[in-house]
């Protein structure tokens, strides 16, 4: 086993503070209360503090560490479908994906919220829609990327929440 | 992995999953929706239809999810480095494997094993310990009725050939 750290705190801190706070708004704050609005505009300062962190940080955090790619994504799947495994230090090539598809979806949403409450579109039915339809969007994706990297977890060996919670990724040797 | 040179990957298939499952996603939304502004099971055939519609596309999907992990495989035992097989010759192997009921990880083995990979290369390709690898030999040769490499090789030509003695699990 090579225990390797992979994610600095500052990328654990966002993932957690996130997962909280998309918890609370989805699933127990009342949407129409001021509080929705405090915690969805947090959720939207920690997603574009990760893009910053995505360019000056260091390490596995760089966005150029796992660009999106056609031929990776292919190569995982491949690894899936003969039951091969070749495991990912950073992030593999499907969880790149899956991360920019819900920095988008977070991005999207916090507009639309944040569209909804100025002046020039309050009460026009579009930002509403989006706003709805963005949502159910990025819940469904977190379902797939929670499933996801518990199917990882367990297909490649190395348990990835816990890389998540402590930094490091216990990799097996080859 | 330099291995997989995936110059065909199913790219349209792939992308057409994706939307597929942005569409039923929403579905859902709806049927949810629904049911909330119905409080209860009260709506008609409407509702009904809206919820086979929804279940019947993620069927679709997970069919899809299946043909698409089976085309990736092929492609991937037809252009591995080493390759040994036209596709015609491919398709006569990889059936009497499916016979064998070999599972995705014993075919990969066989396949490697047939084109004459040793142990170490195996387990090198397929990222595992040789233990591993070793594990899903004893299977192949368990399952295909043989007890060695050769043996088992022996069998594959006779397929080909089209003599086939093998009935599952009893081939020699
Ligand atoms: C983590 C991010 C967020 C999540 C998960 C979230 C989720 C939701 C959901 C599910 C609804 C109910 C939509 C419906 O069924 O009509 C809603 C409504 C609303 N959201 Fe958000 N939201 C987030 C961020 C924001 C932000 C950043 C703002 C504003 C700056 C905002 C403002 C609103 C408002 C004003 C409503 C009320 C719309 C209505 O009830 O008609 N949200 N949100
Ligand atoms: C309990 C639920 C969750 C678990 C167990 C979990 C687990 C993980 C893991 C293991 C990773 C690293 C993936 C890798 O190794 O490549 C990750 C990354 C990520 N997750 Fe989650 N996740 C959860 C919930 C969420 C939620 C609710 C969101 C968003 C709303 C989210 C957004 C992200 C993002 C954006 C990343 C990329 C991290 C980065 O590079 O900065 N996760 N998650």
């Amino acid at each position: 086993m090579k225990h390797i750290y992979v994610w600095d705190i500052f990328v654990r801190c966002f993932h957690w503070l996130l997962v909280l706070g998309f918890a609370a708004n989805a699933l127990i704050i009342d949407d129409d209360s001021k509080l929705h609005i405090w915690v969805g505009y947090c959720v939207l300062a920690l997603v574009l503090a990760r893009i910053v962190w995505g360019f000056v940080g260091r390490g596995y955090a760089r966005f150029a560490s796992f660009p999106p790619s056609v031929r990776g994504a292919a190569a995982q799947l491949t690894d899936i479908a003969t039951q091969r495994n070749h495991a990912h230090v950073g992030h593999s090539p499907l969880g790149a994906l899956m991360i920019y598809n819900l920095i988008a979806s977070l991005l999207v949403l916090g507009l639309s919220g944040y569209l909804m409450t100025t002046d020039m579109f309050w009460g026009t039915e579009w930002t509403e829609e989006l706003h709805e339809l963005a949502a159910i969007w990025t819940e469904a994706s977190v379902i797939v990327h929670i499933l996801a990297a518990l199917f990882e977890s367990k297909r490649t060996r190395v348990n990835l929440p816990k890389a998540m919670v402590t930094g490091f990724k216990d990799m097996p040797e080859e | 992995m330099p291995i997989n040179k995936m110059s065909r990957f199913p790219l349209g298939l792939f992308l057409l999953m994706v939307v597929q499952f942005f569409c039923a996603v929403f579905f859902i939304g709806d049927v949810v929706a629904d049911y909330r502004a119905m409080g209860g099971l009260t709506g008609g055939i409407h509702f009904w239809v809206e919820v086979f519609a929804t279940v019947s596309l993620f069927v679709t999907i997970a069919f899809e999810a299946k043909f698409l992990l089976r085309l990736l495989r092929r492609e991937a035992h037809l252009q591995d480095r080493l390759r040994l097989a036209s596709a015609a010759v491919y398709d006569v192997i990889e059936a009497q494997f499916d016979e064998w009921a070999l599972s995705p990880a014993e075919v990969d083995v066989a396949t490697f094993l047939v084109k004459g990979l040793d142990i170490a290369e195996i387990a090198h390709v397929r990222g595992c310990a040789e233990g591993t690898v070793k594990a899903h030999l004893n299977a192949i040769y368990r399952k295909s009725g043989t007890h060695s490499r050769g043996e088992l090789l022996s069998v594959v030509i006779d397929v080909l050939l089209g003599q086939e003695a093998a009935g599952s699990g009893t081939a020699g």
